[in-house]
């Protein structure tokens, strides 16, 4: 019913995979040896982190797991409506990891299942439950919008089904709405807006207007800047919540913005809202007159291009930049850009370590995923590194504990691109609203 | 005699409706549950449209009150059917009064962007009123149904036993529908849907009879929003949404205008095509679109006209 | 509110009323002449701007996109008005109407996305209108400052072609009563024709006119649409007097409703439409009846 959109890796794909994958652990002490580098050299490898290479040598690779059934992942994520170049991009990041590792985990084929989940929760839902009771998914991953997370976030509960947010940052997933089923390889709203918060206070200007959308992620941005901004010595000076989901034309809102006269702005637009923003905001005259700060996705790679000059200097936090300097990026960045054609982004970054955090998950139970419970132990306890740093996910918020960049847009090399000018350490979301 | 056929063939779609649940696997008893939801809420709008004339676009209004109204009593006040069902009841016909009130001074395209108007409004609300409404997230968490007090009270926690209950609102629904359509009032609505001006030239209040209308439409939409929201445990801004209203326009068009059999059939093309066309191509849009263009063109009185004419050509 | 920030708000409110009014005159037309519900007018709009899109790549040159992107567009009305919406006159068929063009906007949604991708697309203005002038003492956006002219000129020139011409008259005509213009031996089918290809037209030109300010992305279409829908219904279906004042309207009320309320904008568009048809129930222009 679904072969004709399920992923499913060739014979010879596999044997090549399971030779290449024996190879390396037979070279295993000498890669663990050699660290982070040789490993990203040989990525088939990485598909099996030497120490549990070690522990159960024969394991993943050993014969009767060739008859093993396929893990079958399914994977919702929007592609119709305004949320379809996320899911698009973290679909590439990810299968372009599956392919890495050579289409296998724990000795069991991967094979994709793609559903849309469009932008209304129930008939996400309606999909999250074609893809566990029909298509007997092991695990799901994906989910692009909050809306929908808080929408499905009771079946996953209810059913004890493991999924895999990949995107959708609603703080209250990883606090007052959390359930052990639910982890998330992404972010949570809190994350980015944070450390920028006390940043934006010591470097920039002590007087702030926000500018948000108003809906969940709107009001996690607001409390986590002014938490920290606040701290830090900063008074908000106004919050400006505009239409969701349609914003329409933003010049009426950016005239009221300049016209309280504040020290910086500091704002969270996405897709199209980001990008019409920021051209207006250009257009009025204010690019390099008030500064613009905001959250990472409003001047990340997918909408950049579009935004044109009006984005230059525009400062932001983000869990990546594409210039972020360790060699994983370097590989993922190039191969991505041979694989699409476009720059990577964020969400490419968040479908890659996705796939890396399934893999190695699957790695660690040895394929068996029968016990929903020693799944998420495993995925509790894995680390690799990865285009952001090193990946690792923290038990008590159950999302990544992750550095935060500040980045700035600059002109490199006739492009515009983000470049870090400043890290702002390992943030970790406190999984309670004690700091916004 | 053709009479006696449509008992028996009544009969027999009830029997396997019952039995349904022991036939089909889980996902399809879900899939199920939501097509006798949405059955409702297009047979409520089918009084409207179908049997009164009046084109509503704002329908999602009573299906997200219904669902909001739910959600708010059953994660706080109680859980248990014989309270909230009636409340909500009683909050959409509530809602449909005061729409009613004012945009049934308006007919034709008018009515139906008024309509909208209201319901994108409560839409605006449910998004900005968070403290309330849970604003863009909704309101998560809402338990499984309860029926009865103390020992004799009994959750619906299993899928089967909602299907069931669900099942039972369905027929309470269709039979509720059936009999004022087949009243005298269901005669005068028809005949204002056919010449309002003849039926005002007859003495009747028709502006009295599309009110009733629009309130007992509204009440059944609402009740179907709140089935829906005890089924996903969660009321979205979405039920309130434009879309939502679309949505169940294109159930009833697609399925048949004016019958109440129609609607069922719409609702679960609608429901169910989306469904299976996305697992074989992500172009399932343009799947959908065709088959819309199809309808118009080749099924222009939908699945009830045409198996109205498989019907009649047979000798 | 200072007196400087109302007059720019003025202005941000006239932009967007001109965008509105060149997307609305269309859908006006269609439906007081032809009594079609379209809603596939907003994905004519998001496929003017992508065509607009690919012209500016091609030959560098706005100009070139604003004339040829309406031109292929209006071509496209002409096969869906031939082949298919001709069957679908009549005021019994609206719902078929509601089915088909909603069919329509799916399936071109969804082209639209296969051709041009999910991103969001930015269209640069002319070059001629780059930069800004100063309104006390901000400063404006030239382009932007030109749509308001540009909306002018085009209501100017679809005021004398509807009022002023022969055709005109026979669509003034038409409006009020279709079957009186074909019992004149006018074949009714040929103007019907004719309009909804100027119908789909304004919505390409709207659609690259407002490219610049509001993006292309999937989506747009409906966004767009539904405004388009307020717009017509709150000035009255089939009067261009009626598609110039309600967009002024709802494009000033929404505009100083961002800047006063900006939470509850929305709201208040759909508060203004509801408001307008309660004293007016056939809107503002709007013949009694229609």
């Amino acid at each position: 019913m679904t072969h004709r959109k399920a992923t499913i890796f060739t014979r010879r794909q596999f044997l090549r995979t399971l030779g290449v994958t024996a190879g390396a652990l037979a070279a295993g002490p000498a890669l663990s040896a050699c660290g982070a580098t040789a490993l990203t050299a040989a990525p088939a490898a990485t598909a099996v982190p030497p120490t549990a290479a070690l522990t159960s040598v024969p394991a993943p690779t050993a014969v009767p797991t060739v008859a093993a059934p396929s893990l079958k992942i399914g994977v919702l994520l929007p592609y119709t409506d305004i949320y379809a170049a996320l899911g698009e991009n973290i679909t590439a990041g990810m299968e372009m990891y599956f392919e890495e590792a050579g289409g296998v985990a724990g000795g069991r084929t991967i094979k994709v299942i793609k559903e849309d989940e469009g932008t209304a929760p129930d008939k996400a839902l309606e999909k999250a439950r074609k893809l566990v009771e029909q298509d007997e998914v092991d695990f799901v991953t994906g989910i692009v919008s909050s809306g929908v997370l808080a929408g499905v976030r009771d079946y996953f509960d209810s059913n004890k089904k493991l999924l895999i947010c990949s995107n959708a940052g609603a703080n209250a997933l990883s606090r007052g709405a959390k359930t052990p089923y639910i982890w998330r390889t992404s972010f949570t709203n809190w994350q980015p807006n944070w450390p920028v918060g006390t940043w934006a206070a010591e470097n920039v200007g002590k007087k702030a207007y926000i500018s948000v959308p108003d809906y969940g992620a709107g009001a996690n941005t607001i409390t986590a800047f002014q938490n920290s901004f606040e701290a830090a010595g900063g008074t908000i000076i106004g919050v400006q919540k505009t239409p969701f989901p349609n914003m329409g034309d933003p010049a009426p809102f950016i005239t009221e913005l300049a016209a309280a006269n504040p020290e910086l702005v500091y704002c969270f637009y996405s897709g199209g809202a980001a990008v019409t923003f920021m051209k207006a905001w250009g257009e009025l005259g204010l690019a390099g007159q008030i500064p613009l700060m905001s959250s990472g996705f409003m001047v990340e790679e997918d909408v950049l291009p579009a935004e044109g000059d009006a984005a230059l200097g525009v400062r932001s936090g983000l869990h990546w930049a594409l210039s972020l300097d360790n060699a994983d990026n370097a590989k993922f960045t190039e191969a991505y850009k041979a694989r699409t054609g476009k720059d990577a982004n964020v969400f490419a970054v968040q479908g890659y370590d996705t796939g890396r955090a399934i893999v190695e998950m699957i790695n660690a139970v040895e394929g068996d995923t029968s016990d929903v419970d020693a799944l998420i132990d495993a995925l509790g306890g894995i680390s690799f590194p990865s285009p952001r740093g090193t990946f690792a996910l923290d038990a008590n918020s159950q999302a990544p504990k992750q550095h935060i960049y500040l980045r700035e847009v600059q002109n490199v090399g006739g492009a515009l691109h983000n470049v870090v000018i400043e890290d702002l350490g390992e943030i970790v979301d406190p999984g309670d609203d004690s700091k916004g | 005699m053709a009479r006696h056929w449509k008992w028996a063939a009544l009969i027999v779609a009830i029997l396997a409706a019952i039995v349904y649940p022991y036939a089909v696997r889980s996902y399809f008893l879900s899939l199920a549950i939501e097509v006798l939801i949405y059955s409702i809420f297009a047979m409520s709008l089918d009084l409207l449209l179908g049997y009164t004339g009046l084109t509503s676009f704002g329908h999602a209004a009573f299906f997200g009150l219904g669902a909001y109204i739910l959600a708010y009593t059953a994660l706080g006040l109680t859980d248990n059917i014989l309270v909230t069902v009636p409340l909500v009841i009683i909050g959409a016909a509530l809602l449909a009064l005061i729409i009613g009130f004012f945009a049934l001074r308006t007919s034709g395209i008018y009515f139906l962007m008024v309509t909208m108007a209201f319901a994108q409004m409560l839409f605006s609300i449910a998004i900005s009123w968070s403290d309330v409404t849970g604003g863009s997230d909704g309101l998560a968490g809402v338990p499984r149904p309860v029926i009865g007090v103390g020992a004799w009270a009994y959750t619906f926690d299993s899928r089967e036993s909602y299907y069931y209950l669900v099942l039972a609102f369905f027929l309470l629904s269709w039979i509720a529908l059936r009999s004022i359509v087949g009243s005298p009032f269901g005669a005068a609505l028809r005949g204002i849907r056919d010449n309002e001006q003849r039926m005002r030239a007859l003495g009747y209040n028709t502006f009295r009879y599309k009110m009733a209308a629009f309130v007992i439409g509204g009440a059944f939409a609402g009740l179907a929003g709140a089935l829906l929201t005890h089924f996903t445990q969660h009321a979205a801004p979405e039920t309130l949404y434009w879309a939502t209203s679309g949505q169940v326009m294109i159930m009833l068009i697609v399925g048949g205008v004016g019958t109440l059999v129609g609607p069922m059939l719409g609702a679960a093309v609608i429901r169910l095509l989306p469904t299976f066309v996305s697992s074989y191509t992500e172009r399932w849009e343009i799947v959908l679109g065709l088959v819309f263009i199809l309808f118009v063109l080749f099924a222009p009185r939908g699945i009830v006209g045409l198996l109205r004419r498989a019907v009649e050509k047979r000798p | 509110m200072s007196a400087s920030q109302f007059i720019f708000q003025l202005f941000n409110g006239l932009v967007f009323s001109m965008l509105l009014f060149i997307l609305a005159a269309g859908l006006s037309l269609i439906f007081g002449l032809m009594d079609v519900i379209n809603l596939s007018h907003g994905a004519f709009y998001l496929l003017g701007g992508y065509i607009g899109l690919t012209m500016v790549r091609q030959f560098d040159n706005f100009w070139i996109a604003l004339i040829v992107a309406p031109l292929i567009v209006s071509g496209l009305g002409l096969i869906v008005e031939y082949f298919f919406l001709r069957r679908l006159y009549g005021r019994h068929r609206h719902l078929d109407q509601v089915l088909f063009t909603f069919g329509l906007a799916l399936i071109a949604a969804d082209l639209i996305r296969w051709r041009w991708g999910a991103y969001v697309e930015s269209v640069p203005g002319p070059d001629e209108l780059k930069g800004a002038v100063v309104i006390f003492g901000a400063l404006f956006p030239r382009y932007r400052m030109s749509l308001i002219f540009f909306g002018l000129i085009i209501a100017a020139g679809l005021g004398l072609l509807i009022g002023r011409t022969r055709i005109g008259a026979i669509v003034r005509a038409g409006v009020s009563d279709a079957q009186m213009v074909s019992g004149l031996g006018i074949d009714i089918q040929k103007v019907f024709a004719g309009v909804f290809a100027l119908g789909t037209a304004l919505a390409a030109l709207a659609g690259v006119l407002g490219a610049p300010v509001l993006n292309l992305y999937p989506g747009l279409d409906l966004e767009i649409l539904i405004l388009a829908l307020v717009v017509v219904v709150v000035g009255g279906l089939g009067t261009l007097k009626g598609a110039f004042f309600g967009s002024l309207l709802i494009g000033l009320a929404n505009t100083f409703g961002k800047a006063l309320i900006p939470q509850f904008s929305m709201f208040l568009i759909f508060a203004v439409m509801a408001v307008v048809l309660l004293a007016r129930p056939s809107g503002l222009f709007g013949v009694k009846g229609n």
